[in-house]
């Protein structure tokens, strides 16, 4: 086994977002296959819209129709399309300046190639086939030799039956982590039911669960100390709350526990009494589970509570 | 007001993956060796402030944890900027000219190597109408470079030469990490290939800053900040020119960097593209050395490479390499922020 442990890790967020009026009737507008721009004070029309002036920082709400149809402005061949892109077969990202607009758009282009795509070629918008109010209402564009649209944007109330108020972003990551050195051998421990915590080489302060460095000191600690397996509470929670996942029966009691020899309390839940006879003091053990790799939860051990100064400083 | 100055700067050996390390790991020695630098303790710094991002390593709160290598308890004066660290600088000097301390500890650090960075950078993106689209940011770059080469500005075997400059250039310097003949490569995104591209690594970086005679003690010739400013572009990329960079020009008018010819400029371009921008709107000619180190193309540890240029562009005033410099921060797409600082030697008006 590597000295260093990694494990696959997922961070999801499903975001989800108010929107402006601004943004409320563009997102709305590419549900209804309308693309809708703003009129700045200087009077440009910005597409996409935004909600205040990028010059003048004023409100903005004079909204305007533009075509569907534009000019790339810049573009680039992306051989290897990622996970969530626009298209899953090679494609062009394009800045397109629609027809009537000022500003330019950022989406994907569908072409068969790098040859295929230049600055300055017509374009026109596919629309998705399923269209919620989103930016993936458009679900790229593709090239387009026909008339151009007006140049000069229609006016447009922005208005429509059953405006989009918020979106839906979810958004996925994937990470290898790797806990480096310290949270490696703690974890490691753990596996043979021993919970090791590190000492500051300055200060001699031992640290449970180990970070690598003392946070009075600002050194490394590198000496590994075995504590516990006892310990003593010394502070706690009752949780009235059930939480999700989790098949734990409330109430019950979350605590800190200085176990013995370490100089920083860790948490844990304490059962094997009734909730409301967890007192400070209490001297606990852990109890494992057959397979997990950390405590489940202590129990009291039986023996006389803890002297509050033995532990005061821990509090 | 208060002259401030940077009076020490380390760094971390930049590698594509530190697996034993935790950022705490990464950080720590390069604290400990700036500090050792200047012969302060932990306790006796003012102000420390540090920049980086959760979302590289997926790691919450990462930044709390990497406070324990300072030795921050009992509670310093500290912040953090979610930001390169050369942002995280401009907070510490804004602490020390207005007189709240007299030295301060500035460090950034970055871990890629655990995710996607590609897709991770997406996350900072306009979250209506740019981020679910998952544009990437060599994607942005790429688009930001083929600007350039329709307007005639550069073209892809120019852009070849400064990727191959930089790592040349990086040879001479031991903490890159991708140095020497690089091969152009293959088109990553159109017209931006791999040789355009910083490598992806983890890394970290602090400086010292100190006031007045506090900064001439501790330091033999220490690099005095002249000027120092940051600007932002408008948030959407199609409403900005991509192939100038108004706020880097106004960033930098404002540092004072205009007022007198620099000899040593370090640029955070992490494309070879956006050194054509920069180059443009900070007006540096031939005359100019740029990137002496190799810059964000020999190591961009993401967070901590704007902090790094002006480590490396004090370090060269601190070992009477440069008289006046000029070091520059991006943050963002296609230079979508900008940081210009005005660093000086003293014997450059003596």
């Amino acid at each position: 086994m590597p000295d260093v442990l990694s494990a696959p890790l997922v961070v999801e967020f499903p975001f989800t977002r108010s929107l402006g009026p601004v943004q409320s009737a563009f997102l709305t507008g590419l549900r209804e296959r309308t693309v809708l721009g703003v009129r700045t004070d200087a009077g440009t029309v910005l597409v996409p819209p935004v909600e205040y002036d990028p010059v003048t920082a004023g409100e903005l709400r004079d909204l305007v129709e533009v075509a569907p149809t534009g000019t790339v402005t810049t573009w680039a061949w992306n051989p290897t399309p990622r996970r969530d892109q626009p298209l899953d077969t090679p494609f062009a990202w394009v800045l397109v300046r629609l027809d009537g607009a000022g500003t330019a758009l950022l989406h994907a282009l569908d072409a068969p190639g790098p040859d295929a795509v230049r600055t300055g070629m017509r374009v026109r918008i596919r629309w998705a086939a399923t269209r919620t109010g989103a930016i993936t209402d458009i679900a790229c564009f593709e090239p387009y030799d026909g008339e151009p649209g007006p140049t000069e944007p229609a006016p447009c109330t922005g208005e429509f039956a059953d405006p989009v108020t918020g979106i839906a972003a979810p958004a996925r990551l994937d990470y290898v982590h790797t806990p480096g050195r310290a949270q490696s051998a703690y974890i490691k421990a753990l596996e043979e039911r021993r919970t090791v915590g590190e000492r500051c080489p300055a200060c001699r302060k031992v640290y449970v669960p180990p970070r690598g460095a003392c946070p009075t000191c600002g050194v490394a600690t590198a000496e590994q100390v075995e504590v516990g397996p006892r310990g003593t509470v010394t502070t706690f929670c009752v949780v009235n709350i059930k939480a999700k996942n989790l098949d734990i029966e409330v109430p019950y009691v979350y605590a800190h526990i200085a176990l013995d020899g370490a100089d920083l309390a860790l948490h844990g839940r304490i059962a094997g009494l009734p909730y409301d006879q967890v007192r400070m003091g209490l001297r606990v053990e852990p109890v494992w589970t057959e397979g997990a790799r950390h405590v489940d939860h202590y129990r009291p051990t039986g023996e006389p509570d803890a002297d509050y100064d033995t532990y005061k400083e821990l509090v | 007001m208060r002259d401030v100055a940077i009076v020490a700067f380390a760094q971390s050996a930049h590698r594509r993956r530190t697996d034993e390390l935790s950022e705490l790991d990464l950080v720590m020695p390069v604290l400990h060796e700036v500090l050792g630098a200047t012969g302060l303790r932990a306790n006796a710094i003012g102000f420390t402030c540090s920049g980086s991002a959760d979302y590289l390593a997926g790691r919450a709160f990462s930044f709390t944890m990497a406070l324990d290598g300072v030795g921050a308890h009992p509670p310093i004066s500290e912040s953090h900027v979610e930001m390169d660290g050369a942002w995280a600088l401009y907070e510490a000097w804004v602490k020390i000219r207005t007189g709240e301390a007299d030295t301060a500890l500035v460090y950034a650090y970055g871990k890629s190597s655990p995710g996607r960075v590609r897709d991770v950078l997406t996350r900072q993106l306009d979250p209506y109408y740019l981020a679910p689209l998952w544009p990437d940011s060599v994607a942005l770059a790429a688009l930001q470079a083929q600007a350039l080469i329709d307007s005639g500005e550069t073209d892809e075997g120019t852009l070849a030469e400064i990727g191959a400059r930089s790592r040349t250039a990086a040879v001479d310097n031991p903490y890159a990490q991708l140095t020497g003949d690089v091969p152009a490569g293959d088109h990553l995104v159109h017209p931006l290939r791999t040789g355009d591209c910083p490598p992806i690594g983890d890394g970290a970086a602090a400086v010292v800053l100190a006031a007045g005679d506090t900064a001439r003690a501790l330091c033999e010739r220490p690099a005095w900040i002249r000027g120092i400013d940051h600007r932002i572009e408008a948030h959407s990329l199609g409403v900005r020119d991509l192939t100038d960079s108004p706020s880097a020009r106004l960033a930098a008018e404002h540092a004072g960097a205009f007022e007198r010819p620099v000899d040593t400029a370090e640029l955070h371009a992490p494309f070879t593209s956006q050194e054509v921008v920069l180059r443009k709107a900070l007006g540096l000619g031939d005359e100019v050395r740029v990137n002496p180190s190799g810059g964000a193309l020999a190591a961009n540890p993401i967070m901590a490479a704007g902090l790094i240029r002006l480590g490396e562009a004090a370090a060269r005033i601190h070992r009477g390499e440069s008289d006046r410099a000029l070091a520059h921060a991006t943050s963002g797409p296609c230079l979508q922020q900008n940081l210009v600082a005005v660093l000086e030697g003293e014997s450059a008006h003596e």
